[in-house]
């Protein structure tokens, strides 16, 4: 159990600035994701907090204390990684044992906690075996007993799934949070893989370029995006972004392209009132949008006229990419709605499932 | 028309065989003759194998080289022991200081990393001779002359550079997180190489070792220049320095004391070949 601070953290490397101004508070038995495209410095950012990597600047706190100078193995964490990083010299038994010896263990003790947690993760008839004659799932399993084992404060994960099928990967992230609810320790995950930061973690930090751009519960980052990026990056298929120019007519604000036109709500009309831009982007996610008549379109907030340049067919349901003279947006529509490429359609919405976006900063306008 | 031309690749291709194979057989020939022209003679007796025009197999088939080996003047055996014992501690002499050096140029990050390395093999390409002088005055002050412990010394000296250079390769492929998992599990790094990282390149180690083992048994000029007293010697040194006289040279004999002095290497060789050439490939394409 730990919780775990960082203020100010930075990382440098031959000079490039991989991670700035890094501020996060990590709550005692949280289930931290850390998500981001390639680069992003997440999983700096988590090797830091293991010590596997020294800060340039700022600090990293365990329960308070300033750790950044203690060596990675005396910061009671355990850490699984992406390759598994199993000893391959070594027995399922050993690998698991390894760590416990270290800390000079009765091997009577060593032995009960192994077969206890082999158990748990149901890997006791692979005790015996080399990592080399175990499939993926089972190295998997095994680095995460060899993690479990030590009963540690801080548990760390580095895209842990990411060589799995995706199959595997969706049976995994259960047994992970099993793991995580049956041992209490506060754990940090590391995922390029959105979906999974969505239903694994009890607060993601979304990041971007070495920063952190958002750190909020799964619905936080989903219903109220700081920016554009997070924007896009959270859900699947992404928000889709339409560029408008605002029209101020005394206290009435409306947003338009050539395709476009959007009434602003009330919270948006504060907004927009706010600043002296001619321009703003705005973003819809597919779920929010239908498919309208001329005639539905005409008394809606928000009404898109575009054409259709693709139709992702998902069995149920299908989303449909439409192209517009001043961005693309995707409607997710039943299959019983008829759509063909090249068509021309209207999409409709509701105008508080806007999001709105400085153009220049990409900052949410609220 | 097609049959014309799968006929014209056909031939092509035959042509091209027959080109692999003779290469092939020239090569071979290059190399084995001189091996078989050793292991022929050494069965000659000691009259055909003087004749002015030699005879390309033994005509009265004789045992008698070899035996002379081991129930002459000469201390055969001695010699043969000399070279075993030394050859072996500069094996593990090398292998032992070449591990932490190899893996200090795998693993830690300092300035001039790159330049140490790269100075390690531009030493390792002089020749023999140059370090001769030098090393003859360090062992002369170290009183270490005319003694198998100076001539560690000496085979030590040449061979570390490609011992580093070999053991560096091993190490880079083991992968970094193994290391890491076990900083993480609260091992430091001396504890981290002896238990997880030399069990991981142990063929690389016995790769390593017996190469320098077959360069220091391969050495002549070295025993030849720093051991003077003869019961001292090893194999190469005292095949020129016995068997070949002002007036007579036995060559039957020294042809048997060369295949025996040649078959430990080609045992050695043929025993880790294949991680050999690994070892000297790795990191040669992506994923190796």
């Amino acid at each position: 159990m730990a919780k775990i601070s960082l203020r100010g953290v930075e990382k440098r490397y031959d000079g490039a600035l991989v991670l700035r101004d890094c501020n996060l508070e990590i709550a005692d038995r949280e289930f931290m994701v850390l998500v981001g495209p390639s680069g992003s410095g997440k999983t700096t950012l988590l090797r830091i907090i293991a010590g596997l990597e020294h800060v340039s600047a700022g600090d990293v706190l365990f329960d308070g204390a300033r750790v950044n100078d203690v060596d990675v193995g005396d910061r009671d964490i355990a850490m699984v990684f992406q390759n598994y990083g199993l000893y391959p010299h070594m027995s399922v038994y050993d690998n698991m044992a390894f760590g416990l010896r270290r800390r000079k263990l009765a091997p009577s003790d060593i032995d009960a906690r192994v077969r206890r947690t082999a158990r748990m993760l149901d890997i006791e008839p692979l005790l015996g075996r080399r990592p080399r004659q175990l499939s993926g799932g089972q190295r998997q399993r095994v680095a995460l007993g060899r993690a479990i084992v030590r009963d540690p404060a801080v548990f760390l994960l580095d895209e842990p799934l990411s060589n799995l099928d995706a199959h595997l990967r969706v049976q995994m992230r259960a047994e992970i949070l099993k793991v995580h609810r049956a041992v209490t320790a506060t754990a940090v995950y590391v995922t390029h893989d959105q979906v999974e930061a969505l239903t694994m973690g009890d607060r993601i930090v979304v990041m971007n370029h070495g920063r952190i751009h958002q750190v909020g519960t799964p619905g936080e980052l989903y219903d109220a995006p700081v920016d554009r990026f997070v924007a896009s990056f959270i859900g699947t298929p992404q928000m889709g972004f339409v560029d408008c120019r605002i029209e101020r007519d005394g206290e009435r604000i409306a947003l338009a392209t050539q395709a476009a036109r959007i009434v602003a709500s009330d919270t948006h009309r504060h907004a927009l009132a706010a600043i002296d831009a001619t321009g703003v982007t705005v973003g819809i996610r597919p779920e929010c949008v239908t498919l309208a008549s001329e005639n539905e379109a005409r008394d809606a907030d928000v009404a898109v006229r575009g054409t259709v340049q693709a139709v992702e067919m998902l069995g149920a349901e299908q989303y449909v990419h439409v192209a517009t003279d001043a961005g693309a947006l995707t409607a997710r529509v039943p299959r019983s709605r008829s759509v063909k490429v090249d068509e021309a359609v209207t999409f409709v919405a509701s105008a508080r499932d806007v999001h709105l976006f400085d153009r220049e900063t990409g900052r949410a306008l609220r | 028309m097609a049959t014309a031309v799968s006929r014209h690749v056909a031939s092509a291709r035959r042509a091209s065989r027959v080109v692999q194979i003779v290469a092939i057989g020239l090569a071979l020939f290059w190399s084995l003759a001189p091996l078989y022209w050793m292991l022929a003679t050494s069965f000659k007796t000691e009259l055909e194998a003087a004749r002015l025009a030699p005879t390309p197999w033994p005509h009265a088939f004789t045992s008698e080289n070899y035996r002379g080996l081991f129930t002459g003047e000469l201390p055969f055996l001695a010699f043969f022991l000399n070279t075993l014992i030394t050859c072996l501690a500069t094996a593990i002499v090398a292998v032992i200081i070449a591990t932490p050096a190899a893996y200090a140029l795998s693993r830690a990050r300092f300035r001039l990393r790159g330049t140490i390395a790269y100075a390690m093999l531009v030493f390792r390409m002089l020749p023999l001779v140059v370090l001769l002088a030098p090393l003859y005055l360090l062992l002369l002050h170290a009183k270490l002359l005319d003694t198998h412990t100076g001539l560690v010394v000496g085979f030590v000296t040449f061979g570390l550079p490609f011992a580093v250079w070999m053991l560096k390769s091993f190490i880079d492929a083991v992968p970094i997180e193994i290391e890491e998992a076990a900083r993480v599990d609260g091992y430091t790094r001396y504890q981290i190489v002896r238990k997880v990282v030399v069990p991981l390149i142990l063929p690389g180690l016995l790769t390593t070792a017996t190469f320098v083992f077959m360069e220091a048994w391969n050495n002549l000029i070295y025993p030849l220049t720093f051991v003077t007293t003869l019961d001292k010697q090893t194999l190469p040194a005292a095949l020129v320095l016995t068997f070949t006289g002002q007036f007579k040279t036995d060559w039957g004999g020294m042809m048997a004391a060369a295949t025996l002095t040649t078959l430990p290497l080609m045992i050695a060789f043929f025993a880790v070949q294949r991680s050999m050439v690994r070892g000297l490939t790795s990191g040669a394409v992506a994923g190796a």
